[in-house]
């Protein structure tokens, strides 16, 4: 029914096909396992259970809030209605200042507090991650 | 006055653009193809005029023309000339010009080549089109010669982690790489127009593909070496979506460059190498834009209005749509040529450009996923290293066996088999030799064998490879290359698995014994640049009985205000020892520290080098020799 060549093409089609859905599945099973989700201190607030993954959390480190105390950084991320206390052990970037805005990777313990394994660096002092200018935006016109 | 000068000249070329299109086109369709050398001379008419604008643009920024609004928002009087002249086209609308200068360079050298009239006729104007869609992005959306009233007395100031050499001739080589590609896309294009994509087709865009790969590559350590001494994180390569853009067209550049070998040689593979050179340039552009949108954070994200980004998107959308139309409309049925011998070389390119095709993807998805998701349901997500790193790493060894492998075979017969029996003898010695190096090291892990193992044979192979031929230079790009992969791969490999880094807090005359290293802080100096000032720190290293001694500092730049730490790295060509000081606001007399003991950086430097130098030697081949 089929000529030879046709059959051939076939198998080498189903061969493409065959590989295409194993590396699609390996592909869409190692980012299940990789990505590091991003939540701003009120989403935080609106989780039903605490992820077990490492997640981020951005918003403005908060005045007068960064204590150290045997090698160990506390201080706030805020965005100014919500509090989360972070505890880092490391060194802080150059650019991690009280009332900037900065992001943290590491575990959530509860709603309120955040274990950080790392404070993520920034290019410039005016820079703000996209999510945090548009968390802050929309705050700042709820108060008008 | 220089701003309206250069925004005429723009104005100029872009109605020449546009005129020289609707020319050829008239003389394409009459088939009349007498008096081309006016055409040429106005293409290169194009090409000084635009030189001439960027060129003004620069002076500008000598003379710190704060009238004109880039040169306000990035430059500053105190800036040292050097940073004056690399800062105009480190922002976004100085770069749209050297963006399409370098458009309309590979434009000039092309109405050089002697070449099918018809051909070239349809390349200028593929060419041109491109020129003229920036040239209209450039003026209406991204004007570098905007004025400002009243005029400023001081400017802004360029970000200090810009104030770097590397940083000045980073943009210009990564933007030769990009652009390059432009050519190779309208060639391509003409030759599906014309039905002329044949071997000489092949043989013409090769020297093309060549050049953009060189310099793509080029481009791409420097901006990895800058990150790796600049950001004083003791990485080279964080799988961040910069870094991936402009892994990618590298990636499909590289399969480009392999399969156009091929039908080079075979007169196969037309299709896979159109579809090749296409794709190439579209990730090139998608690598440019990408990160200057704004969708990705970083220090590339220089496009904030909306307006240029939908005027982007929609340009990329239609050159995609445009050139794979002609692709589909154009691509002519090829006889497929009876294959009966399975290891032939063909068919390991092509095996090994399923693999760069497949890493490509695994790049791609990487990048373009968390974007989608969050256009669909505003979920925000990052994808760490290890999803690459875990993809990536056991496909590599398989791709790093066929290319060793696929050199030794013929173009048209089966293979010889004494090289067989000689390429296993090398692959057990270099088993041998990884084992034994991993019992030196007290290392059992497995991937860091194989990794050892395949880039070893790989560099075994390329050495046998070499004194194979009595003629080196036949095939020395490829060996040079080849060389250049295998130490960048197994530099990686030493590098991930050795590698150390210790976090400190240290005073003036503390010691402090860590590892097999002790680290001594001996004391600090004050000194005052031209725009910034500076505290050195000075620390004395002894690892075993070397002495390194290294002075990381921190500099605060006066305008704008900001501080950047800069590393102090010293090497033996073995290991990097790399220091990095923090501002440590919270501490009052402490100072913290970073401490990275590098192995083999040097050499994964080398190996992009070489990598580079196998391109660039392939250029200045003479174009008929043959390669075996």
């Amino acid at each position: 029914m089929f000529s030879k060549s046709s059959i051939s093409r076939l198998k080498v089609f189903f061969l493409f096909f065959f590989f295409t859905i194993l590396v699609i599945f390996f592909v869409y099973k190692n980012i299940k396992k990789n990505s590091v989700y991003f939540y701003s201190p009120k989403q935080v607030q609106n989780l039903n259970n605490m992820p077990s993954a490492p997640v981020r959390i951005g918003g403005l480190v908060k005045q007068g809030s960064i204590k150290k105390n045997n090698g160990i950084y506390n201080f706030i991320i805020t965005d100014l209605n919500n509090d989360i206390f972070v505890e880092y052990k490391g060194l802080l970037p150059d650019l991690f200042i009280e009332g900037k805005s900065a992001v943290v990777e590491g575990y959530l313990k509860d709603k309120k507090s955040f274990i950080a394994r790392t404070v993520l660096a920034k290019h410039d002092q005016n820079y703000m991650p996209p999510e945090i200018a548009k968390m802050l935006k929309v705050k700042t016109e709820n108060n008008k | 006055m220089a701003g309206s000068i250069a925004n005429f000249l723009l104005s100029v070329s872009l109605i020449l653009s546009i005129s020289l299109i609707f020319l050829l086109t008239i003389k394409i369709n009459k088939k009349n193809f007498e008096n081309l050398s006016v055409i040429y001379l106005c293409s290169d008419g194009i090409f000084y005029l635009l030189f001439i604008s960027f060129i003004l643009l620069v002076y500008s920024f000598i003379v710190s023309d704060f009238s004109n609004l880039v040169v306000y928002q990035n430059s500053h009087t105190t800036k040292p000339l050097f940073y004056k002249i690399s800062g105009s086209w480190a922002n976004h609308e100085g770069s749209m010009v050297l963006f399409i200068l370098i458009l309309s360079f590979y434009l000039f050298i092309f109405t050089k080549k002697k070449i099918d009239p018809e051909l070239k006729c349809f390349t200028i104007i593929f060419q041109l089109i491109l020129i003229f869609i920036f040239l209209v992005f450039l003026i209406f959306t991204s004007n570098p010669f905007t004025k400002i009233l009243p005029t400023p007395v001081q400017g802004l100031g360029l970000n200090p982690i810009l104030q770097d050499p590397l940083l000045a001739i980073h943009p210009p080589f990564l933007y030769f790489g990009y652009v390059g590609f432009s050519i190779v896309f309208s060639f391509v294009l003409a030759a599906l127009m014309t039905k002329k994509l044949n071997s000489f087709w092949s043989r013409e865009a090769h020297f093309f593909i060549l050049l953009a790969w060189s310099f793509l590559t080029i481009g791409i350590g420097l901006g990895s070496f800058w990150a790796y001494y600049e950001l004083g994180w003791g990485g080279y390569w964080f799988w961040d979506p910069v870094e991936n853009a402009s892994l990618m067209p590298w990636l499909a550049a590289t399969a480009l460059l392999h399969s156009n070998i091929v039908t080079q040689k075979k007169n196969l593979l037309y299709s896979w190498t159109a579809l090749l050179s296409i794709f190439t340039f579209i990730l090139s552009l998608l690598g440019t834009f990408l990160v200057r949108s704004g969708v990705l954070n970083s220090v590339h994200a220089f496009a904030n209005d909306p307006f240029r980004g939908l005027y982007i998107l929609i340009t990329i959308f239609l050159i995609i749509f445009g050139s794979l139309t002609i692709f589909l409309l154009k691509n002519p049925s090829y006889q497929r040529k009876n294959n009966s011998f399975f290891f032939q070389k063909d068919n390991f390119i092509l095996i090994n450009n399923c693999f760069l095709i497949f890493f490509l993807s695994v790049v791609l998805v990487g990048t373009v996923y968390p974007i989608i998701l969050n256009a669909i349901n505003g979920e925000s997500i990052s994808i760490g290293p290890i999803y690459y790193n875990s993809i990536i790493k056991p496909f590599l060894f398989v791709f790093i066996f066929i290319m060793a492998y696929g050199p030794f075979l013929e173009w048209n017969k089966n293979s010889n088999n004494s090289f067989i029996k000689n390429l296993l003898i090398l692959f057990i010695i270099s088993l041998i030799f990884s084992l034994i190096f991993l019992f030196l090291l007290n290392n059992k892990n497995i991937s860091l064998t194989l990794g050892i193992l395949f880039s070893f044979y790989l560099f075994l192979t390329v050495i046998y490879d070499a004194f194979r031929e009595k003629k080196l230079s036949i095939n020395l790009s490829r060996i040079l290359a080849h060389l250049g992969f295998a130490t960048v791969i197994f530099a990686i490999f030493i590098n991930g698995y050795f590698a150390k880094e210790i976090n400190l807090s240290m005073k003036v005359g503390d010691k402090k014994q860590l590892e097999n290293f002790l680290i001594e802080f001996k004391n600090t100096k004050s000194i005052k640049g031209p725009n910034y000032d500076q505290i050195t720190a000075n620390f004395l290293v002894t690892d075993g009985n070397k002495k390194v001694e290294l002075t990381p500092s921190i500099r605060k730049y006066n305008q704008p205000a900001q501080f950047t730490s800069e590393t102090s790295i010293k090497s033996n060509f073995i290991n990097d020892y790399y220091f990095a000081i923090n501002l440590s606001q919270f501490n009052d007399n402490k100072i913290s520290l970073r401490f990275y003991y590098k192995p083999l950086m040097q050499c994964l430097w080398l190996g992009v080098i070489l990598i580079a130098c196998g391109g660039i030697f392939g250029l200045f081949k003479k174009k008929y020799e043959n390669t075996i």
